[in-house]
């Protein structure tokens, strides 16, 4: 299973690579992936890779990921060619108006893509007072509940429970909910 | 092997981690280093794991490589296990010190690790550290997975301790950011009692000695490049084809990983491969028995022909000197599968798809730059320096700040501490034509410490005239966060440090004017630096000018000062946007309208004293 994971520097992405991480682990399953630290976290474009299985770079190469995780919908788009034929994405949005972009759709429909968007920053003013730190467990939220990976929401509940720093359990819970509900309420 | 007394569980670890892991595995007790990407993560690793195991391990940051080089091969010169650790700029400042220790006989191991980042992705160039190893004669270990590169800190120890000499490992930033399930050890190697042996013709560098060090030196590297040839079997092998060989491939590093994920993935088992880890220095044998028994091969490294250049005969080889494999950049996957196609007849993997390249174009979406966070102290500094010296050179330095460039307030930079070179370079080249140009120059705490004293104590000496701004946010911040002495805390438990007072620093070089202003006081800040730009060509010296507030990264309580941008008073110029830079404040194209995106603003008010028509206005609590 090939994950890619990306967002904007800052927006907290590496927690959900570290419990994807976790669970796979947990699962006796090797796992290998790839961080960017440094000058890109500076608010840039940053892409992680995760892979869980028997492999030896901790790369994704384009065209071969199964899960594209994406906390910002431009940089969804951007990365798009990371999925293969057939994958799918979780992507948190603030202007939906470009999923019907012609070519766009075009796109998806000749790779059997599919995209779940979810409006992450809405959620979060109306349920978490615009705290946007949370959208790495809205987003893994999202994954349960769209059914986009093998992972029982109930190992990602424990996994996120168990990660989460004191100070955040309880409301990292809380909105792992909120992007379950989304799908399945 | 390698004494090993237990196995642990396997845990995920970042590839520095890793490395961390094995220096604390192999008995370590003195390690120095000086932050840097992507290599930042070891040391703080490395007193973490000591904490752990309980070690006595010293665990510290130096102020730069030549220091940290410096000062763990000292600690080997007692008889210790020690290392350094840095990016691959960072040789560059400790080469002088690493070129002469290469000749000597060291006590204790002494290991150096240089984290090279093709691409690059943080960093001034695109230097390969092995080169660096064969310039200084020394043996250099090349990881192509996290777990390997634990694994060679141990045999790294060994070589070192055996031949007595400096060895390096140089993990590329894919490996250092790699996270991967590690397995677990305990320590393996006992502690070494510091014993300093006084004896001058080991320990005194003096062209004598040199003379006699050199042949020595020459005849250790032929011994490990036997070494290398007949052992060292874990780090350098080969994989057979199942199938007669269409394609042999050499591959050194991540490359090796990428290219064997590769083959599996494209079900290739005609293709054969040589992994090396030890390209320094290179078992020259190895290779060419491989050459010799393939038709074609491919030659795989990052990010300089190291591998390369070490073969006497390269008609076979398709690598960098016949425009096989790219002079330049990092050897991505996409890159690779590129090459291999190629080497072996097949169709070229497809580029980017025409519709979704429409589709980014019509949705305008571009990769984002990075830019200062919002709420950085550094942006208010450079705002208030332009409108106080709006006709200057600005020449800066690395750090967050070099992101100064996006509010168009940084003209120049070469490597760390050139800040406070550069204008006198610059004040020179105006003052011999008889004009004045006013300067000011930014550099960050770190920085200055690293390596900006002696340009200082330079320019006061020689009387240069211009303005340098230390802009001082408590923290290392474009490299994760790391202390430095103006905050004074170290690394491990119970280790206290103590502070190094910048302004006494300035004032000690001879600077006569030194100011310290709050950073996101805008109108202050104007006032302080015209002041010290008329102190400095009045006087014809430096002066000084310390902006201070802590980074965002350290997230310390301050006011709340929500904002907007009042639709009325905005006229649409985009002042704010160019000057000033924040990602909150964004420009509405349709509206032709600035405004406040509160994804990312963190309501710290900077920007209220930006807006010539004072649109941008704090949002009252009865709004
Ligand atoms: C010789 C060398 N060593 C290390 C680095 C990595 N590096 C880039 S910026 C920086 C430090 C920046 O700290 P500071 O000057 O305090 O500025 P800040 O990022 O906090 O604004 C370091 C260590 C480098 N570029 N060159
Ligand atoms: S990390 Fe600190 S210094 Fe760097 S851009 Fe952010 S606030 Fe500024
Ligand atoms: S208050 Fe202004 S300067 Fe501060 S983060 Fe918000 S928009 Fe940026």
């Amino acid at each position: 299973m090939q994950y890619v994971v990306v967002g904007l520097g800052g927006q907290g992405i590496l927690f959900s690579s570290k419990v994807l991480g976790h669970i796979a682990l947990g699962r006796g399953m090797h796992v290998l992936g790839s961080e960017v630290h440094g000058m890109a976290q500076r608010g840039g474009s940053v892409v992680s890779h995760f892979k869980v299985g028997n492999y030896l770079s901790p790369l994704v190469r384009s065209g071969d990921a199964d899960i594209l995780l994406a906390f910002d919908q431009n940089e969804a788009f951007r990365n798009l060619q990371f999925l293969k034929k057939g994958g799918q994405a979780v992507l948190n949005v603030h202007a939906p108006e470009a999923l019907d972009n012609a070519h766009l759709r075009r796109f998806c429909d000749s790779r059997n893509l599919r995209l779940c968007a979810i409006p992450g920053y809405d959620i979060l003013r109306e349920h978490m007072g615009g705290r946007f730190l949370f959208l790495n467990v809205l987003i893994l939220g999202a994954m349960c509940g769209a059914g986009v990976s093998d992972i029982p929401m109930e190992q990602m509940r424990h996994a996120v429970a168990e990660l989460s720093p004191e100070k955040f359990r309880e409301a990292n819970c809380r909105v792992l909910e909120l992007g379950y509900g989304h799908f399945t309420a | 092997m390698r004494g090993v007394v237990g196995v642990r569980k396997r845990e995920i670890l970042l590839g520095n981690e890793a490395i961390a892991r094995g220096v604390v595995e192999a008995g370590c007790e003195v390690a120095s280093a000086y932050p840097g990407t992507p290599s930042s993560e070891i040391l703080p690793a490395i007193a973490r794991f000591a904490d752990e195991l309980g070690t006595k391990t010293a665990v510290e940051w130096a102020v730069n490589e030549k220091v940290a080089f410096e000062v763990a091969a000292a600690a080997a010169f007692a008889g210790k296990r020690s290392c350094a650790v840095m990016k691959q700029v960072g040789l560059n400042v400790a080469a002088d010190a690493l070129m002469s220790v290469a000749y000597f006989e060291l006590a204790g191991g002494f290991l150096v690790v240089v984290a090279d980042d093709p691409g690059p992705h943080s960093s001034q160039t695109e230097q390969d550290s092995r080169a660096f190893a064969h310039f200084a004669k020394i043996p250099c270990f090349d990881p192509a997975t996290a777990e390997e590169a634990r694994d060679m800190v141990a045999v790294a120890y060994d070589l070192s301790e055996k031949y007595h000499m400096p060895v390096m490992l140089r993990p590329t930033g894919r490996v250092d950011h790699a996270r991967q399930d590690v397995e677990l050890r305990e320590i393996a190697a006992p502690e070494r009692p510091a014993r300093f042996t006084k004896d001058v013709r080991r320990w005194v560098c003096l062209p004598a000695h040199v003379r006699l060090n050199h042949p020595q030196l020459n005849a250790k590297n032929d011994a490990i490049r036997e070494e290398f040839e007949t052992s060292f079997d874990a780090f350098t092998y080969e994989v057979p084809a199942k199938e007669k060989a269409k394609l042999g491939i050499v591959a050194s590093g991540v490359s090796f990983a990428i290219v064997s994920d590769l083959l599996a993935a494209w079900g290739r088992t005609d293709v054969a491969l040589l992994k090396i880890g030890t390209p320094v220095p290179l078992p020259v044998r190895r290779v060419e028995s491989f050459l010799a028994r393939h038709e074609k091969v491919l030659l795989l490294e990052e990010t300089y022909p190291v591998i390369e250049e070490q073969l006497r005969d390269r008609t076979k080889v398709l690598g960098r000197w016949n425009g096989a494999v790219p002079r330049e950049g990092e050897l991505l996957p996409e890159v690779i599968a590129g090459i291999v196609a190629r080497a072996l007849g097949e169709p070229l993997p497809e580029a980017v798809d025409p519709s979704l390249k429409a589709a980014l174009e019509e949705l305008q979406v571009k990769p984002r730059p990075p830019m200062l966070c919002p709420g950085c102290p550094h942006r208010a500094s450079f705002f208030a320096i332009r409108k106080a010296v709006p006709n200057g050179i600005y020449p800066s330095d690395i750090g967050c700040y070099t992101l100064g460039v996006n509010q168009k307030m940084v003209d120049s930079v070469i490597c760390m501490g050139a800040s406070v070179t550069q204008p006198s370079g610059f004040h020179l080249a105006y003052r011999v034509d008889g004009k004045e140009q006013p300067i000011v120059a930014t550099i960050g705490d770190s920085t200055f410490f690293h390596m900006g004293i002696p340009g200082l104590v330079n320019a006061v000496y020689n009387r240069h005239a211009f303005v340098l701004a230390i802009l001082d946010n408590s923290i290392t911040a474009m490299t994760g966060g790391q202390p430095n002495p103006a905050v004074g805390e170290k690394l491990r438990k119970g280790d206290p440090g103590r502070a190094v007072d910048i302004a006494g620093v300035v004032r000690g070089c001879g600077v006569s004017f030194v100011r310290t202003v709050e950073a996101y006081d805008i109108p202050t800040g104007i006032d302080v630096v015209k002041e010290a730009w008329e102190h400095a060509r009045r006087e014809k010296e430096p002066a000084v000018v310390l902006f201070r507030h802590p980074c965002m990264l350290l997230r310390c309580e301050q006011a709340k000062v929500p904002v907007r941008v009042d639709q009325e008073k905005c006229v649409g110029c985009r002042f704010c946007i160019n000057f000033f830079n924040c990602p909150a404040l964004r420009f509405d194209e349709e509206k032709k309208k600035a405004f406040v995106d509160d994804r990312f603003c963190v309501a710290c008010g900077v920007c209220r004293e930006v807006c010539p028509h004072g649109a941008i206005v704090p949002i009252r609590e009865e709004e």
